[in-house]
C-alpha cells in the first residue's frame, strides 16, 4: 500500500499524484505511440476506432457521469460533427478549420439543447434528447441538398501539413493527439471550479444553487462541452467512416455510446477508456462468435444488438461501478491483503419515496 | 371526409400507443422504474398470439387467453430475475437497463420467430363497416374498443380491489407502505405481470393492422413520448397523450413534408416539455429540503 | 448602535390553502445570532426555504443590505453572502469531505472556462488559494481526519460540521443552520455551541439559526424568534422567550 506524504497543496492539483503514477503513464505513452511500428494497418485502425470512442465518452462522461444528465441521444451530436465537418471540408475548408469549427458547431447545438434541462427532470431530460435525436436523424435523411438524404454523402479525402489522412498512420497518430489533448482539456475542467460544479449539479441541485451556482447556465454548459467533444469525435468518425449516411447515426449508435461510459464505470475517465476499447473490440468479438457458433444461432437477426443489451443489464446489474470499478476493486484487495473488506464498495441503496405527488 | 376518415385512423392508431404508454405509467407509478422495453413487450405478445392462434391454430379465445397468461408468466419473469436486484438503485440504471432488455427481447424473438413479417389473422380480419363514404376496418374498431375495456378494467382495479390499492400505496412510498405490511416486491412482480398483459393486448389488437416483426417495438418510443406528453404518471393522461400523438402523425403525414409524420411524436414531446414541463397532467414535484 | 443585515416584512406563503408562513415580519441586526424556535411545522423551515429563494413569497418582500432581495435567484441569493445549511443535510454524497468544501468557494472563483480547459497559472493560482482558505475552515471545525473521505462513509454528526464548514468557506455575510444539533449527541453539541461562538465573534459571521434544543439556543443566542403555525409570537432575549405565556402555551397546550 503506497501512502503519498503531501508537503503542499500543489500536491493536491498535479494531475499526477505520485512518481509510480507517472511512470506507468510514460510506458503506456511509450506503447501506443510506437504501435504503428508493431501492428498492421486492420488493427491500427480498429485501435484510431477507440480513441475516436474515446473522445466521444469523454464528452458522454463528463455529461452522464460527472453532471448527472442522461442523454439518450448522444449519436445525434457525433451526426452533427460528422456532417458538418463533411461538408465544410466539400467546401474547400482547410481541414484544422473544418474540423474545429464542427466542434464548435456541436457545441452551440448542444448548448441550445441543454437550456430547456433546467426544467426537465431526470426520465424527462432523457426523453427530451432521444426526442432531439431522433428528429435529427430525420432532418439528415430529408435534407438532401446538405446531407444527401439517405443515400449519404462521401466524406472528400482531406490533407494535414501535406500528409494524406487516409493513410492509416497519419489518422491514427491524428487520432492519438486529439484523444490526449481532449483528456487534458477534460482532466483541467475537473479540477478546476466548473468540474467542481458539474459534480454539484450531480449530487444535489438544491444544494448546488445555494452554493451560487447558476444551474441553468451550468448545465447549459455542460451540454455544450459534452456535444464539444462528441462533435470533435464525429468529425473524426467522418473519415473512418467514409461515406456518411444517417443510419449510422441511430439510436443503437446513441445506446452504444451510454454502453461505453455505464460497462466503463460512470464518473471516472479511466473508465472512458475502459469503455472504448470494450465497444471498440466487441464487433470484432461477435464477428469471431458468429464464426465459431452453429450457423443457426449465428444468423439470429439483431443478435449484435442482443448481445449488447445483455452486457448492459449483466454490468448494471453485477457491476454498476464498471470495468474501472472492479479494476479499484481488485487493486484494493491486494493492497489489504488479508484485510480487505467486502463491504467497502458496498452500494447504498435508496428506497425511495416518491417525488411524484397527486 | 378525407379528414373524418383520417382522425377514425388517427385514433385507432392513437389508442395503440395510449395502451403501451398505459404499460409505461402503470410500471412507472407502482415502482419508480421507467419501462423501456414496453414495446417490445408488445412485440412478443404479437408473437406469442401469433404462434397460438396461427401456428398451432388455437381458437381465437383460448388462444387469446394462454397469450395474455404466458406473457404475464414472462412479466413476472423479467421482474424477478433483472429488476428485483435493482430495487433501490438510481431511476437511470434501471432506465439503461430496460432498454438492454428490449435489444435482448427482440434478439430473442428473432432468434425464435426470425426476422420475416408475418401477419395475424383473427376473427376481427378483413371485414369492414362503410357510413357512406367513410370506411371503418374491423382492426380499427377492434382496438378502440378494446382499448375503452382495458381502461375500465384497470380504473376499477385500482379504484376498488384491495391490490390495487396497494400498488398505489407502494407506489408513493415503497418503506411505508413495507411497514404497513404490504408485500412491496411481490406487488412489483405483479405490477410486471399487469403492464406485460397490457402490452400483449396491444399487440393482439395491433397485430392484425400491422405486421409481426421483431423490430414493432420501436413504436414504444413514440407512446413513450405520449406518455410523457400525457404528464407520466397518469393513466387517462397516458392514453389522452396517445390520442394526440396518434392523430397529430396522421394528419402530419398528409399536409405536411416528408419526415414530419415520423417526427411528429417528439416534436409534440419537445413542445410540450418547453411550454409546460410537467405534463398534461401534472404529477411531478421538486425534491423537499 | 448595531446596523439591520437582513429585514424580512409581511412573508407569506401557503402551499394549497396551508398557510405556511402568514405575515412574518422580524429583522436581523450585524453581528448577532438570531435564533428561530416553534413546535414541528410552525414553519421554521419555510422561512429558510424563503430567503434562499427555494420558494417564492406570496406576499411581502426581503431587504439585505439595503437591498430587496426578493426577486433574485437562489444562487444570486448565494452569491450576495447568504449562506445556509439544510436540515437532513444536502452534501455532494460522493465525494471527498475536501471538494464538496472546494464547491463552497465557487462564489469566488474569477476563472474563466477556456482558462480552465488550459488550466493556465491563473487557474492554479487560484487553486492553491482556494485550499489554503478550505484548510482555514478545516482547521476552524478540527476536520483534518476526513479530508480525504467520502461524505457518504462519513458518521451524521460529522456530515453536519461538513455543511457548516461548506456554508463558512462561502465566506459568507449571513449564515443560516438548519437544526445544526439535530442528530448530534451532547457532546458534539457542546462543541457546536463553542464554534458557534467562533463564527460569530472572530469571523464576525451573523447567524439565523432554526433549532430545537433550547439549551442551545439559550447559550448561544442573542435574540430568539418564536413561531407557530406561520404566526410570530414573540421576539426577545432568550430568558423572556423562554418564559413567555404564549410560547409556553404553543408548546405545552392550554
Amino acid at each position: 500500500m503506497r501512502f503519498v506524504l503531501k508537503t503542499h497543496y500543489g500536491q493536491d492539483v498535479d494531475l499526477f499524484k505520485h512518481s509510480g503514477q507517472r511512470f506507468w503513464y510514460a510506458a503506456l505513452a511509450i506503447m501506443v505511440g510506437l504501435a504503428p511500428w508493431i501492428m498492421d494497418d486492420f488493427y491500427l485502425g480498429e485501435l484510431s476506432l477507440v480513441f475516436i470512442y474515446a473522445i466521444a465518452g469523454i464528452g458522454l462522461m463528463l455529461l452522464v457521469g460527472y453532471t448527472g444528465l442522461v442523454s439518450l441521444g448522444h449519436a445525434a451530436f457525433l451526426a452533427i460533427g460528422a456532417y458538418s465537418h463533411a461538408y465544410l471540408l466539400g467546401h474547400g475548408v482547410p481541414f484544422p478549420v473544418a474540423l474545429a469549427a464542427a466542434t464548435l458547431f456541436s457545441a452551440v447545438i448542444g448548448a441550445i439543447v441543454g437550456l430547456p434541462a433546467l426544467r426537465m427532470i431526470g426520465i424527462y431530460l432523457a426523453v427530451a434528447t432521444l426526442a432531439f435525436a431522433i428528429i435529427v436523424e430525420q432532418v439528415l435523411s430529408h435534407w438532401e441538398s446538405v446531407t444527401g438524404g439517405y443515400r449519404g454523402m462521401p466524406v472528400p479525402e482531406a490533407e494535414l501539413f501535406g500528409l494524406s489522412l487516409m493513410g492509416s498512420q497519419t489518422f491514427y497518430y491524428l487520432c492519438l493527439a486529439l484523444l490526449v489533448a481532449s483528456l487534458l482539456a477534460a482532466l483541467n475542467l475537473l479540477r478546476g471550479p466548473t468540474g467542481r460544479s458539474f459534480i454539484a449539479i450531480r449530487d444535489s441541485e438544491i444544494s448546488a444553487s445555494s452554493m451560487g451556482i447558476h444551474l441553468a447556465r451550468t448545465k447549459s454548459r455542460a451540454f455544450a462541452i459534452s456535444a464539444g467533444f462528441t462533435g470533435l469525435a464525429g468529425g473524426l468518425f467522418a473519415h473512418k467512416l467514409g461515406y456518411l449516411a444517417p443510419d449510422a447515426f441511430t439510436l443503437l449508435t446513441s445506446i452504444q455510446l451510454l454502453l461505453m461510459v455505464v460497462v466503463g464505470g460512470l464518473g471516472s475517465l479511466h473508465g472512458v477508456i475502459f469503455g472504448a476499447i470494450f465497444i471498440g473490440l466487441l464487433p470484432q468479438a461477435i464477428a469471431f462468435l458468429r464464426d465459431t457458433l452453429p450457423p443457426a444461432a449465428a444468423q439470429i437477426p439483431g443478435l449484435e444488438p442482443g448481445i449488447f443489451g445483455l452486457i448492459l443489464v449483466l454490468f448494471l446489474i453485477y457491476e454498476p461501478l464498471g470495468i474501472y470499478g472492479r479494476w479499484r476493486k481488485i487493486r484494493l484487495f491486494f493492497d489489504e491483503f488479508p484485510l480487505y473488506r467486502s463491504a467497502t464498495y458496498r452500494r447504498q441503496k435508496s428506497y425511495l419515496r416518491t417525488e411524484r405527488v397527486r | 371526409m378525407e379528414i373524418l376518415q383520417l382522425l377514425i385512423s388517427g385514433i385507432s392508431q392513437g389508442c395503440v400507443y395510449g395502451m403501451i404508454a398505459l404499460g409505461f405509467v402503470l410500471i412507472y407509478k407502482a415502482t419508480e422504474m421507467v419501462n423501456f422495453a414496453q414495446g417490445d413487450l408488445m412485440m412478443f405478445g404479437a408473437f406469442i398470439s401469433f404462434t397460438f392462434l396461427n401456428l398451432l391454430g388455437w381458437p381465437f379465445i383460448p388462444g387469446v387467453l394462454a397469450t395474455l397468461g404466458l406473457m404475464a408468466a414472462l412479466g413476472v419473469l423479467i421482474e424477478r430475475v433483472l429488476l428485483r436486484p435493482m430495487i433501490g438503485e438510481p431511476p437511470f440504471a434501471v432506465l439503461m437497463l430496460t432498454i438492454g432488455l428490449g435489444f435482448m427481447l427482440r434478439a430473442l424473438a428473432g432468434a425464435i420467430w426470425g426476422n420475416k413479417p408475418r401477419a395475424l389473422a383473427t376473427p376481427f380480419s378483413g371485414g369492414v363497416i362503410r357510413f357512406g363514404e367513410l370506411v371503418i376496418g374491423y382492426e380499427n374498431l377492434a382496438i378502440v374498443a378494446g382499448t375503452a375495456i382495458l381502461c375500465g378494467l384497470i380504473f376499477l382495479f385500482f379504484r376498488y380491489t384491495r391490490l390495487g390499492i396497494a400498488m398505489q400505496a407502494a407506489s408513493q412510498n415503497q418503506l411505508a407502505a413495507f411497514y404497513v405490511g404490504i408485500p412491496v416486491k411481490r406487488i412489483f412482480a405483479l405490477v410486471w405481470g399487469l403492464s406485460a398483459i397490457i402490452a400483449a393486448t396491444a399487440g393482439i389488437l395491433v397485430a392484425p393492422v400491422s405486421l409481426i416483426d421483431p423490430l414493432m417495438g420501436s413504436v414504444g418510443i413514440k407512446a413513450f413520448a405520449a406518455a410523457i406528453v400525457g404528464g407520466f404518471g397518469s393513466l387517462p393522461g397516458a392514453l389522452l397523450g396517445g390520442l394526440i400523438v396518434g392523430i397529430a402523425e396522421q394528419f402530419a403525414g398528409l399536409y405536411l413534408p416528408a419526415g414530419f409524420a415520423d417526427t411528429s411524436a417528439y416534436l409534440i414531446l419537445l413542445l410540450m416539455l418547453f411550454v409546460r414541463p410537467e405534463g398534461i397532467f401534472a404529477t411531478l414535484q421538486r425534491k423537499k429540503v | 448602535m448595531t446596523e439591520r443585515l437582513f429585514q424580512a416584512e409581511n412573508l407569506s406563503v401557503s402551499f394549497g390553502g396551508i398557510r405556511a408562513v402568514q405575515d412574518l415580519s422580524f429583522s436581523v441586526e450585524q453581528g448577532e445570532i438570531f435564533s428561530i424556535i416553534g413546535p414541528n411545522g410552525a414553519g421554521k423551515t419555510t422561512v429558510f426555504n424563503l430567503i434562499s429563494r427555494l420558494y417564492d413569497l406570496d406576499r411581502g418582500r426581503m431587504i439585505f443590505e439595503g437591498d430587496d432581495i426578493s426577486g433574485l435567484a437562489p444562487h444570486q441569493i448565494a452569491e450576495r453572502g447568504i449562506a445556509r445549511t439544510f436540515q437532513n443535510t444536502e452534501l455532494f454524497e460522493r465525494e471527498t469531505v475536501l471538494n464538496n468544501l472546494l464547491i463552497g468557494r465557487h462564489i469566488h472563483r474569477s476563472t474563466r472556462l477556456l482558462d480552465e480547459f488550459l488550466f493556465l497559472p491563473g487557474v492554479r493560482r487560484q487553486e492553491l488559494e482556494f485550499r489554503k482558505r478550505v484548510e482555514d475552515v478545516i482547521d476552524l471545525l478540527d476536520l483534518q481526519p476526513y479530508r480525504e473521505q467520502i461524505i457518504g462513509n462519513l458518521p451524521y454528526g460529522v456530515r453536519k460540521m461538513v455543511e457548516v464548514a461548506r456554508a463558512l468557506c462561502m465566506e459568507p455575510k449571513l449564515l443560516l443552520l438548519d437544526e445544526p444539533s439535530s442528530g448530534l449527541n451532547p457532546e458534539e453539541t457542546e462543541d457546536l455551541s463553542y464554534w458557534l461562538e467562533d463564527i460569530n465573534e472572530d469571523l464576525g459571521i451573523t447567524v439565523i439559526m432554526v433549532e430545537h434544543d433550547m439549551n442551545l439556543v439559550a447559550r448561544a443566542s442573542h435574540r430568539v424568534l418564536a413561531l407557530a403555525d406561520g404566526l410570530a409570537l414573540a421576539v426577545g432575549a432568550p430568558s423572556e422567550i423562554q418564559n413567555h405565556p404564549d410560547v409556553l402555551r404553543a408548546y405545552l397546550g392550554d
